[in-house]
């Protein structure tokens, strides 16, 4: 199920500073992190990125996530340690057309003599907020077992 | 084995069905193979989203539609996953998919039910522009959404003796084109060369360039014409290129090796295909007489064998019509055995390092098999599997005839996961 990303996660993933990190997996189940800097939100409400190899591991997984149902995970880290996990379902991959040759000629402008394999469309279905703080807040209230005693002594 | 021999004599099974019989075969490859065996049919509300402008229209084809019109409709569609359906108009009558719009979206639909999204090729900014000589350039080359059409020639000289090919429509389409678009029966190499090089002013717009054409036996040794020709009609595309070998894709009649050769070497050309059309020699004769005269099917094979020599493995193909093997009355009569014997043939090229690819078998108007029915869906999807599974033993690539060089085989579709 869809759901919106908030205007502050979009402005985080759409900043060029954050570092993002696409996670898919393989046929066997062997998890594959990349960084894709080009990851950003689209005015649909949805993750892109471009890909620029068609032999890569990633593309090669997001293609098996397209085609059999699987999620992948997007992750971002701000410069003032703000975090967000995003799990989606590639749902589109555009290799040809206006919007495909806008971003190939917008890919060789910043990079050079690069090539472009295609852009991945991934639809967000839930977001969690990665903070360290805020996920120890959550994980006080939610498992109260979950400490050292030495940390509650007098 | 058993299981597929009761299935052939029960009703064949649905979309949905084979959906669920092969949960290893991406759902999206599946319905691609039924959109092309049962053909589409636009709705008028699909056909009043059409952008004259920006959508690409039916173009000159080598081969002909299943309704016989050359109607200005789209050409063909693409998947959400990027991959195109290569598909034509078909009559309502025989139960085609629809391609219609709902809640605003492009969709194919099958019994009131909306299967996926879909859009339209766009078309590329040569299609409108004339050459030199005042050719349309559409009618000199033509597009699919990242690969150039070369068509030199749409004659076919084994049609001249009654041999041609019997489920082929190539001759009888050149004919009703040229009679209702002007196109010609071969194209100026000048004219192809100002074409490509307008094509290639569009930046992303394209990644290879494929030629293909009737077969012409003329010449001091036999086909000498047609690799001449081909030479001409390839350097004259290679002007426009800064290297000398360039992503391409030549499919022709099965050559010597010295006219091989002499292709390889004088021309950016690199990779060659010959289609044997029908893996088993006997219905090779019977479906295709020009070739089995000329060339003969053994030899046939022998040549994509020692072709692999000159291109290199990877690089050689052979295209087959996919459920032709089944045509009536000589065909297989039985699904399973058709399976296994064109399988086993596959096997003997692809582990000689070439490729064997399908495409779904439309018995057309045009052709001599018009009145034939081609086998079930549950049929094709093991025919894709078989052959890819075959490439995966053999760890042979397929790159030259992938979804988007191509896209017109659903098993080489599947390569996307190698």
């Amino acid at each position: 199920m869809a759901v919106k990303l908030s205007d502050e996660v979009i402005a985080l993933i759409n900043n060029s500073e954050t570092v993002k990190v696409l996670a898919t997996v393989d046929q066997d189940g062997n998890p594959h992190a990349t960084f894709k800097q080009s990851l950003a939100v689209g005015e649909d409400g949805n993750l892109f990125f471009l890909e620029l190899l068609e032999s890569s591991q990633t593309n090669r997984n997001l293609v098996r996530s397209i085609w059999f149902n699987r999620k992948v995970t997007v992750t971002v880290r701000g410069k003032e340690g703000q975090s967000y996990q995003i799990k989606g379902k590639p749902v589109r991959n555009i290799i040809a057309g206006p919007l495909f040759e806008q971003k190939y000629v917008e890919v060789r402008e910043r990079l050079g003599d690069v090539d472009l394999a295609g852009i991945w469309v991934i639809e967000p279905e839930e977001v969690s907020d990665q903070n360290y703080w805020t996920r120890k807040a959550a994980e006080e209230a939610a498992h109260p077992y979950f400490l050292h005693l030495d940390r509650l002594a007098k | 084995m058993s299981m597929a021999l009761k299935r052939e004599d029960q009703i064949p099974l649905s979309y949905s069905e084979v959906v669920r019989e092969h949960p290893d075969v991406p759902p999206l490859v599946i319905l691609k193979i039924d959109v092309q065996r049962r053909g589409v049919h636009y709705t008028q509300n699909a056909l009043n989203v059409i952008d004259p402008s920006v959508h690409q229209l039916r173009s000159p084809n080598i081969f002909g539609a299943r309704d016989a019109q050359l109607t200005p409709v789209p050409d063909s569609l693409l998947l959400r996953d990027g991959s195109s359906i290569v598909v034509d108009p078909t009559p309502l009558e025989r139960n085609p998919y629809l391609v219609d719009v709902v809640d605003g979206q492009l969709v194919l639909t099958d019994q009131g039910e909306v299967l996926e999204t879909v859009d339209f090729w766009t078309k590329p900014d040569f299609y409108d522009k004339k050459t030199s000589s005042g050719a349309l350039m559409n009618h000199v080359i033509t597009a699919r959404p990242q690969r150039i059409n070369v068509f030199p020639s749409g004659f076919c000289h084994f049609w001249v003796n009654d041999k041609g090919c019997r489920f082929c429509d190539v001759v009888n389409h050149l004919k009703q084109q040229r009679a209702e678009l002007g196109i010609p029966t071969r194209q100026n190499p000048q004219d192809v060369f100002e074409a490509v090089r307008e094509a290639l002013k569009q930046p992303g717009r394209f990644t290879t360039i494929c030629l293909t054409a009737g077969s012409d036996t003329r010449g001091a040794e036999p086909f000498d014409q047609e690799v001449d020709y081909y030479i001409e009609i390839l350097q004259a595309i290679g002007a426009n290129f800064k290297v000398k070998k360039f992503p391409s894709q030549l499919v022709a009649t099965a050559f010597t090796e010295k006219q091989l050769a002499r292709l390889y070497e004088e021309t950016g050309i690199r990779s060659y295909t010959t289609d044997l059309e029908v893996l088993n020699e006997e219905l090779f004769e019977w479906v295709c007489p020009g070739k089995a005269e000329w060339v003969g099917y053994r030899e046939w094979k022998n040549r994509l064998i020692r072709a692999v020599d000159i291109f290199g493995r990877g690089y050689v193909g052979t295209g087959i019509v996919g459920g032709v093997e089944t045509a009536k009355p000589k065909g297989f009569t039985s699904e399973e055995a058709a399976l296994r014997s064109t399988l086993e043939e596959a096997e003997h090229l692809i582990s000689h390092g070439v490729n064997v690819v399908f495409s779904v078998w439309v018995p057309r108007p045009g052709s001599y098999f018009k009145d034939q029915k081609s086998p079930s869906l549950d049929y094709y999807v093991r025919l894709a599997k078989g052959l890819h599974q075959l490439r995966v033993k053999y760890g042979l690539p397929v790159d030259f005839d992938d979804y988007r060089r191509c896209g017109n085989h659903p098993d080489t579709d599947l390569a996307r996961l190698l």
